[in-house]
């Protein structure tokens, strides 16, 4: 059997004259667990419907396992889907809601009750399987919902923003659960959502989306260690990237030095294999969790808003130039709200980006 | 005065307060409420009691009459008359209630296909005809079935031989009032049943389409249970509706030929207002309420057992 379990070569998705999704290409390997991920708009949903059936792919193709299902009936591609919204059938109980497609199948009863009775057991829904779900709680209609794809054994699941709907307590929780159950099960997932979190946690491969492109796709920590361009660089992790504006004071052997726009005794030593001519402005990211105060010179930030975690606490502020800073505190309670305070970049770890945005190593 | 202790002063102002909103928000209410209950006194309450009270008597249309106890009661049940008119009534339901739901729910379930703005045109024109008076209607219809002119002739020449005059027809005059009444008041049941076809999400049907179900079973297994208390709704309003048919057989066939079109509120209207029998008409009156009470809830009731299953 191919190695492949979702394989897409150059998808195109036009709504009219809009067009959605821009030529993907990507593969998921079979059993892995793969994460959608962008802002709201860029097309993730789209695709995740693309691969179910449910919209039309205008150009390129797709296939699941070996097989070409780029005009297969949504029934057809061994796909199962979890909803947004769990789209659970009001008028069934959770046990006929978890049998609906093996009855459509027309499948003998004692096989419908085991296949139905095997799945509500992994998701512990055992003692509800005759409630309507109306009389279930979120977590548990996001479990029926699972269960009614399970049942179905498809090659693929799919899932669209299915954590989307709960309180925060009960997301940690089910994205436990989604790990679990996908190691348990062994299935190829597909997963789109729009917090990083999620995707980081869940994912073998997170493929980031933006603009109905593909801007970078790899392990959570690879896009997190090695972002190919801002775009991604920004949204993985949390909280979000400094950015700041630069520009290239002289080349020296290993590298640049790089000097602060407005800040003239801020300047820093990066080390890059393609080095920018001197004078090319470029943009400096630095991680929160990588900023570390400093008694000597560096980054002056003015603190105005301090979220205090407990465990570690992010400080809100501004440069001297107005541009935003945030960066990262462990352990003590600092009360650093309203003071100025000296920050320095681990030097290894400032990301260098062109002015259109794209990484420069 | 004697004095007051100061902590007592603010719980007391408070309670006062308290008492005071309440009074004030009972004096809104009952303002508001009093030109229904003014209305609803005077012209409802007040000639329904009259007819029970009339139909316990002999009186003529205006002015009083005398106790006859059960009198025009025993004298109804007597009327043969009273039991073709009822009989009528029911085959009308039959050809109108049923029939009409469907071709509402064929209607809806075809316009709701279709996209914004060609949706509500198609929808306003099956609308249209139940904007129009009674009286229009059925001068449409007379106009279009006219025994010598009209423009549905030919279509009934085609299918029976021979042209047909249908209003003086035994046979034909209930399905073509059926045929009038259902073209008339459709347009507010395939708007009932859009709204409830609206109400079913999108992702059902595409839940169910990756579940594998036919157009065909997404209709029965996800659209039809999911819309049945709209469609139970509309066949209960027709129902009641449609037993208390008047206008259009006034107007089309006056109740003939050969009494096949009579019905009961023609039996009334005619006690009523021709032969100057108020108390007997108030007494049909009065048996067609509780028929229409008997049937409407046992048909809602039958309904609901059969949503359940």
């Amino acid at each position: 059997m191919n190695s492949t379990g979702v394989q897409l070569r150059s998808v195109e998705k036009n709504f009219g004259a809009v067009k959605v999704i821009k030529g993907v290409d990507m593969d998921v390997q079979r059993g892995k667990f793969a994460v959608f991920v962008g802002p709201s708009g860029c097309g993730k949903s789209t695709l995740l419907r693309m691969i179910a059936g449910l919209e039309e792919t205008s150009g390129g193709s797709i296939h699941i396992g070996d097989r070409d299902v780029t005009d297969a009936d949504p029934a057809d591609r061994g796909v199962a889907m979890v909803f947004q919204s769990y789209a659970l059938y009001p008028h069934l109980t959770v046990f006929e809601n978890m049998a609906f497609s093996l009855r459509l199948a027309k499948r003998p009863k004692a096989e419908v009750k085991q296949k139905v009775q095997e799945a509500a057991a992994i998701l512990q829904l055992t003692d509800h399987l005759d409630k309507k779900p109306s009389h279930l709680s979120g977590g548990q209609r996001q479990r029926v919902a699972i269960g009614r794809a399970i049942v179905r054994a498809p090659e693929v699941f799919l899932f669209d923003e299915p954590l989307s709907n709960l309180d925060a307590e009960l997301r940690v929780q089910m994205r436990l659960e989604l790990a679990r159950l996908h190691q348990k099960l062994g299935a190829t997932m597909i997963y789109v959502t729009h917090d990083q979190v999620e995707a980081m946690t869940l994912a073998d491969t997170i493929f980031v989306l933006q603009g109905g492109h593909v801007q970078q796709s790899g392990a959570p920590l690879d896009l997190y260690d090695d972002p190919s361009n801002r775009f991604v660089a920004g949204f993985i992790g949390s909280p979000s990237m400094n950015f700041v504006e630069a520009t290239v004071e002289a080349v020296t052997p290993t590298g640049i030095t790089a000097q602060l726009t407005g800040q003239p005794d801020a300047r820093f030593d990066i080390a890059l294999t393609t080095p920018p001519a001197t004078g090319t402005p470029i943009t400096l990211g630095m991680r929160p969790e990588h900023l570390t105060i400093t008694e000597g010179t560096g980054l002056r930030v003015t603190v105005d808003v301090a979220e205090e975690l407990g465990g570690v606490s992010y400080q809100h502020g501004t440069l001297a130039s107005g541009e935003p800073m945030i960066f990262q505190q462990t352990g003590a309670r600092h009360g650093m709200h309203g003071t100025v305070q000296t920050v320095l970049p681990d030097a290894q770890r400032i990301f260098v980006f062109d002015a259109e945005g794209d990484r420069i190593r | 005065m004697p004095p007051v202790h100061p902590l007592d002063r603010p719980e007391r102002e408070a309670e006062m307060s308290h008492s005071n909103r309440r009074n004030r928000e009972l004096r809104a209410a009952a303002l508001l409420v009093a030109p229904f209950v003014f209305v609803f006194a005077v012209f409802f309450l007040y000639p329904t009691y009259k007819v029970v009270a009339l139909s316990f008597t002999d009186a003529p249309l205006i002015g009083e009459g005398t106790w006859v106890g059960l009198e025009n009661y025993a004298k109804l049940l007597g009327d043969r008359l009273f039991y073709t008119s009822l009989w009528n009534n029911f085959y009308f339901v039959l050809l109108t209630v049923i029939p009409t739901t469907v071709i509402a729910l064929m209607i809806a379930l075809s316009v709701s296909k279709l996209k914004g703005r060609m949706q509500a045109l198609v929808l306003t024109l099956f609308f249209l005809p139940y904007v129009l008076p009674v009286s229009v209607v059925t001068m449409i219809w007379a106009w279009m079935l006219d025994f010598q002119f009209g423009i549905l002739q030919p279509l009934i020449a085609a299918v029976t031989g021979k042209a047909v005059p249908v209003f003086k027809n035994p046979h034909w005059v209930m399905p073509m009032i059926a045929v009038v009444t259902v073209w008339w008041t459709n347009g507010f049941n395939v708007l009932l049943l859009i709204a409830g076809l609206r109400n079913i999400p999108e992702d059902l049907y595409e839940a169910a389409a990756l579940d594998g179900a036919t157009p065909w079973q997404r209709f029965w297994r996800v659209t039809w249970p999911l819309l049945w208390p709209i469609i139970s709704l509309v066949l209960t309003l027709q129902l009641i509706l449609q037993l208390k048919l008047f206008d259009q057989v006034y107007l089309l066939s006056n109740g003939g030929p050969f009494n096949q079109s009579y019905v009961v509120l023609m039996q009334m209207y005619r006690e009523a207002f021709q032969l100057n029998h108020g108390g007997y008409a108030s007494a049909i009156a009065m048996v067609l309420f509780l028929v229409i009470v008997i049937v409407s809830v046992l048909q809602f009731q039958l309904l609901r057992i059969g949503g359940r299953k």
